[in-house]
């Protein structure tokens, strides 16, 4: 039944915005997705990980900012540039990681910490 | 010439509303990727100290409060499936769903931070600080019990507080957008064609979530499988 609040085709002098919404379905999938992998987190660190813990858990919570970054944020119906922008970020800190973990975790190799 | 140089949404200095949305989102990416790198900057020297020192971080984590922690992602994480939703409701022109979506957002954020307080003062109480006098309890018998360096315990505390400290902030920051977009959606300046408005707040409130998706292991799972924590 229509709701009588919504004003489906709502246009702005020919351009559809409703055509272009997201289906409440697809983002509930995404949401069950997302909710689940943060319960298997929990579940999974809680029987105890051992020296992987780190890693699945890291692992697991990527996943989870994938999805929120590339259906939530509409990621994957960004301009080229906005796409551009988000992956140079991770760059960014993909460098800012790797020159200050070489050096902090490389000390004491030089200076027999 | 375009038909949307006449809208009223249209501000002046674009050519058309096509232009301004993809403005208007490349400018919040633009933001959130430099609080991706403050944010990075955080996990970087957390990561750090925490290859250094693992077993004191995974002792002082197992005395964080996972069942809080727990009730508060599902919260955030459904909080950006209706934050989402608001967005659609804008396109499709539904100001009712927009302001339920809007106000059912609030006040999951709210509640996200009330829970955050609780927690807080049951840290408070039981003296999971990390001042050298505020320091005590049962976290800091065990821990020199066990033979743990309790310096390096509170290492740990003051990056649970900072990080979490200016998690909630960017959370009350976000409470305070979304109380602005229910005002505009109140004076009816959210049509169809101005839905990028809700988008761009949304772009933030789903970056908070996703910190605090890897805030969540690092402070609270990583002593979450250690069966000498504080039990919660």
């Amino acid at each position: 039944m229509a709701d009588p609040h919504t004003n489906h085709g709502a246009t702005d002098h020919g351009h559809d915005y409703a055509k272009e919404a997201d289906s409440p379905g697809g983002l509930f999938m995404v949401y069950v997705v997302v909710l689940g992998l943060a319960l298997a987190n929990v579940g999974l660190s809680s029987m105890g990980l051992g020296r992987y813990g780190l890693v699945v858990q890291l692992g697991i919570a990527t996943v989870q900012a994938f999805f929120v970054s590339y259906y939530f944020m509409h990621l994957r119906q960004g301009d080229k540039i906005v796409l551009l922008t988000a992956l140079a970020s991770i760059f960014w800190v993909g460098i800012l990681f790797v020159l200050f973990l070489s050096d902090y975790m490389t000390r004491h190799m030089v200076m027999g910490w | 010439m375009s038909a949307s140089h006449h809208s009223p949404v249209l501000k002046h200095h674009f050519e058309d509303l096509g232009q301004q949305h993809a403005s208007e989102r490349l400018g919040m990416w633009m933001f959130l990727a430099t609080e991706i790198l403050f944010f990075g900057g955080l996990f970087g020297a957390y990561t750090c100290y925490r290859l250094w020192y693992p077993t004191e971080f995974e002792y002082a984590s197992s005395y964080m409060n996972v069942k809080f922690a727990t009730i508060n992602t599902v919260m955030l994480i459904t909080s950006s499936l209706t934050m989402t939703l608001a967005i659609r409701s804008a396109r499709i022109g539904d100001r009712a769903g927009l302001y339920r979506n809007l106000l059912i957002t609030f006040a999951l954020g709210t509640a996200f931070m009330v829970l955050k307080g609780f927690e807080y003062a049951h840290d408070f109480h039981e003296h999971i600080l990390p001042g050298a006098a505020s320091f005590g309890g049962q976290i800091k018998s065990n821990a020199e019990a066990q033979g743990i360096d309790t310096g390096k315990v509170r290492l740990f505390l003051c990056f649970y507080y900072i990080m979490t400290g200016i998690h909630g902030v960017h959370i009350i920051v976000g409470l305070g957008c979304i109380l602005w977009l229910v005002q505009q959606t109140y004076a009816n300046k959210i049509p169809p064609e101005n839905y990028s408005t809700v988008e761009v707040v949304s772009l933030y409130w789903h970056l908070v979530d996703a910190i605090w998706l890897f805030l969540m292991p690092l402070l609270y799972l990583a002593g979450a499988g250690l069966k000498t924590g504080g039990g919660h």
